[in-house]
């Protein structure tokens, strides 16, 4: 089913969507004004039902397709400057290709939601999933949630808006989701009515950025060293604020649509357990899955997944990951210098100082779209036991390669 | 005496043309919407090419500036004041064209018919953010973009650009036993955006204000479509020459055809100064102390460069 053909199914409870689908269809339903995109693989498709929708009129907006992500980025950083509602979406290099105006975009406070379907980076050449490309730009002043199902993407993209556009936050946020493993694969979704989202989502008016010959300004112009002290602070700040706003919204699109995801980050049979898997992303459902067998066994293991990896949930980690006595990380990406993936460093990180102090080991896992199968996150499990019981295990393990663990 | 009009008559253009007292009767009392204060050197022609189009161009206008001499000079300002009477973006070279593209798509939503106007150096234009500018010009975007064209990154110190003039001796180009100069000629960027088939691409110069305000006016009125002005920009600091022979070098770089200045409106090219009695273009290179070393054999063959491109002009205005 194309997703111009929903339409008539607007008012059934469910319909079967991809991640893409799900991207595009959520853009549509928060009325957005301005949408730039340029085709890489995963992403491409949200462009084109977005065209679609366009095409047809279902969607008063304005479409621009330039030469290159560089400029995706820059003509809904210009949109955004003037006032509009934006969304784009991009993949791997092209997330790449648009760093410079990536991050001016973060720094110029501008409520942008861009979804990406993640990849692995070049080289060698990849087109398949990893979560390499969102990661290496995690210093670059953006919200970024990180989502496991298809569902999630729809329910996020339009969380996203109001996070992005809260007045204690102004920042633009990624939708992070695993190229193909969820932008490819079809479900059955449910489709929040129109109103419903009206309600939600109000329209967007800018009131920290305008271009009006009537009120003339400057914008982005040369800082001076101590404002811009301050402006980074209040960046940092608006980080910060957005830890509450996440959980607030969260709960918010819980009341009217009746799905919550934790906000920060989601436990699954964690509470009562001595041993803790986290994951991000698709590998999640995965893992609840080898969670649950791990428990038939007899094994005492539980699963955190961290949702909103910028701003990083430290004291939500902290709080859930307490009193566990061992903790098993699984990074789809590879933190280079460290030999292990980033969550691992920054989960360490975020741990620090707690008492008891966890057995923290880390899986690498999932690289240019290798799967991440229950067996393989049994074995993570199985070793996170061993090390809960004091036994020596290796620091990194590389899940679905030589040294494969059972 | 010898009388203009016999002058004229004889294919000389005039330094005194008549249009040229108009004009600044006309443009030159409106108001400054710079602030007096701006820092570029003496005898700059990008900051009286700006003020000058800002007169033309009105209070109506969102100014794009790209990192270069025009937002050093102070016109975008720094910490909290402001060089300028319009709001001011300082965008990423890399996206001149874009950033502004997202700005006017919004703007035509909303009904909102504001002058974007993009005011960038030939480095930001013809290098670092080519990309963006033959982007925006492909897709149409109702934007006016003039590239004031210095030949090179001044902002740095004039370093090579890709619209350096050939055998232009450099900072990174330097003259020596090796090597003579920049070793290739430089990028037509406005023909270059004429062949994009937008809706005007023209060349002038701040030498000439009737023709370049003449330009301005014709750019506003454009809706249709990409607007690109190429201005020649002479450079006392990197050109090498005293600062009160500024408009003498921008005169004489139309005078010789070394930068002749044409239009192309929706496709229609036109040389809109017409020079009967070329300068040799000796006489422009010797003004300049970046072209000191050139020998006589050297000079001809710029000469040839030059005969040749105005052939190239010349031929695509017989195209109707």
């Amino acid at each position: 089913m194309t997703l111009s053909e929903t339409k008539a199914y607007t008012h059934a409870a469910t319909t079967v969507l991809d991640g893409n689908e799900a991207a595009a269809y959520a853009a549509k339903l928060c009325r957005v004004e301005v949408i730039a995109g340029y085709p890489i693989t995963p992403q491409t498709p949200i462009m084109e039902y977005l065209a679609k929708l366009v095409a047809s009129g279902e969607l008063d907006a304005t479409l621009v397709l330039p030469e290159g992500e560089h400029s995706v980025m820059s003509v809904v950083e210009g949109a955004s400057m003037a006032g509009a509602r934006t969304f784009t979406a991009t993949s791997g290099q092209g997330l790449a290709y648009m760093y410079e105006p990536y991050y001016a975009t973060s720094t110029m406070r501008l409520p942008v939601v861009m979804c990406l379907a993640m990849r692995e980076m070049a080289m060698p050449w990849s087109g398949w999933a990893s979560h390499q490309d969102a990661v290496s730009v995690r210093d670059a002043g953006w919200i970024q949630l990180y989502v496991e199902t298809v569902q999630e993407v729809l329910d996020t993209v339009i969380m996203a808006y109001r996070i992005a556009e809260h007045p204690d936050v102004l920042l633009p946020v990624n939708v992070c989701y695993d190229g193909f493993y969820v932008s490819h694969y079809a479900t059955g979704v449910h489709l929040p009515e129109q109103e419903e989202v009206d309600r939600f989502l109000p329209p967007y008016k800018a009131d920290h950025v305008f271009l009006d010959p009537e009120a003339p300004v400057s914008v982005n112009i040369a800082a001076m060293p101590a404002d811009m002290m301050r402006y980074r602070r209040s960046h940092a700040q608006a980080m910060a604020q957005a830890r509450r706003v996440i959980q607030e919204v969260d709960g918010e699109f819980g009341r009217v649509f009746g799905r919550r995801y934790g906000g920060a980050v989601e436990g699954y049979r964690l509470e009562d357990a001595e041993t803790a898997l986290v994951t991000m992303a698709g590998m999640t459902g995965t893992a609840r899955v080898a969670v649950d067998q791990a428990r038939d066994r007899g094994a005492s293991v539980g699963l955190l997944k961290v949702r909103s990896f910028r701003p990083f949930p430290f004291k939500e980690v902290r709080e859930a990951l307490r009193g566990k006595r061992a903790i098993g990380v699984i990074d789809r990406n590879l933190c280079f210098g460290w030999e292990t993936g980033v969550l691992f460093v920054e989960l360490s990180a975020a741990l620090a100082g707690m008492t008891p102090f966890p057995r923290i080991i880390g899986f690498v896992a999932g690289l240019g779209g290798m799967e991440v199968t229950v067996a393989d996150l049994l074995g993570a499990a199985g070793l996170v036991q061993r090390a809960a019981a004091g036994q020596e295990v290796p620091r990194v393990t590389w899940l679905g390669v030589e040294d494969q663990v059972r | 005496m010898i009388r203009p009009r016999l002058l004229r008559k004889a294919g000389w253009m005039l330094r005194e043309e008549p249009k040229l007292k108009h004009t600044f009767e006309e443009v030159g009392t409106r108001e400054d919407l710079a602030s007096p204060g701006l820092g570029a050197c003496l005898g700059c022609a990008m900051e009286v090419s700006l003020r000058f189009a800002l007169k033309v161009l009105g209070r109506n206008t969102i100014l794009f500036l790209p990192a270069g001499c025009a937002v050093a000079v102070g016109t975008a300002g720094f910490g909290r004041t402001t060089g300028l009477k319009i709001p001011v973006v300082m965008p990423l070279l890399t996206q001149a064209a874009s950033l502004p593209s997202g700005v006017k798509r919004h703007f035509l939503r909303q009904g909102i018919d504001a002058n974007v106007v993009v005011f960038a150096g030939d480095a930001t234009t013809a290098d670092l953010g080519f990309a963006s500018v033959s982007g925006a010009a492909e897709r149409g975007e109702n934007i006016i973009y003039i590239c004031y064209d210095n030949e090179g990154p001044m902002n740095t110190g004039y370093q090579r650009g890709s619209t350096t003039s050939y055998m232009a001796a450099t900072p990174t180009t330097p003259v020596g036993t090796v090597t003579r100069g920049k070793g290739q000629p430089a990028k037509d960027v406005p023909l270059i955006m004429a062949m994009h088939r937008v809706a005007y691409v023209a060349t002038a110069s701040i030498a000439y204000p009737y023709d370049y305000r003449a330009k301005l006016e014709r750019a506003m009125r454009v809706k249709d479509g990409f607007v690109y002005i190429h201005l020649l920009s002479p450079c006392v600091s990197g050109w090498r020459f005293d600062s009160e022979m500024t408009m003498e070098v921008g005169r004489m770089a139309v005078e010789s055809n070394a930068f002749p200045l044409w239009e192309a409106d929706h496709g229609r090219l036109r040389i809109t100064k017409r020079v009967a009695f070329p300068r040799p273009v000796k006489d422009y290179l010797q003004l300049q102390g970046r072209f000191r070393h050139l020998s006589d054999a050297e000079v001809s063959e710029i000469q040839k460069m030059a005969n040749r491109r105005l052939r190239e002009l010349e031929a695509l205005t017989r195209i109707r």
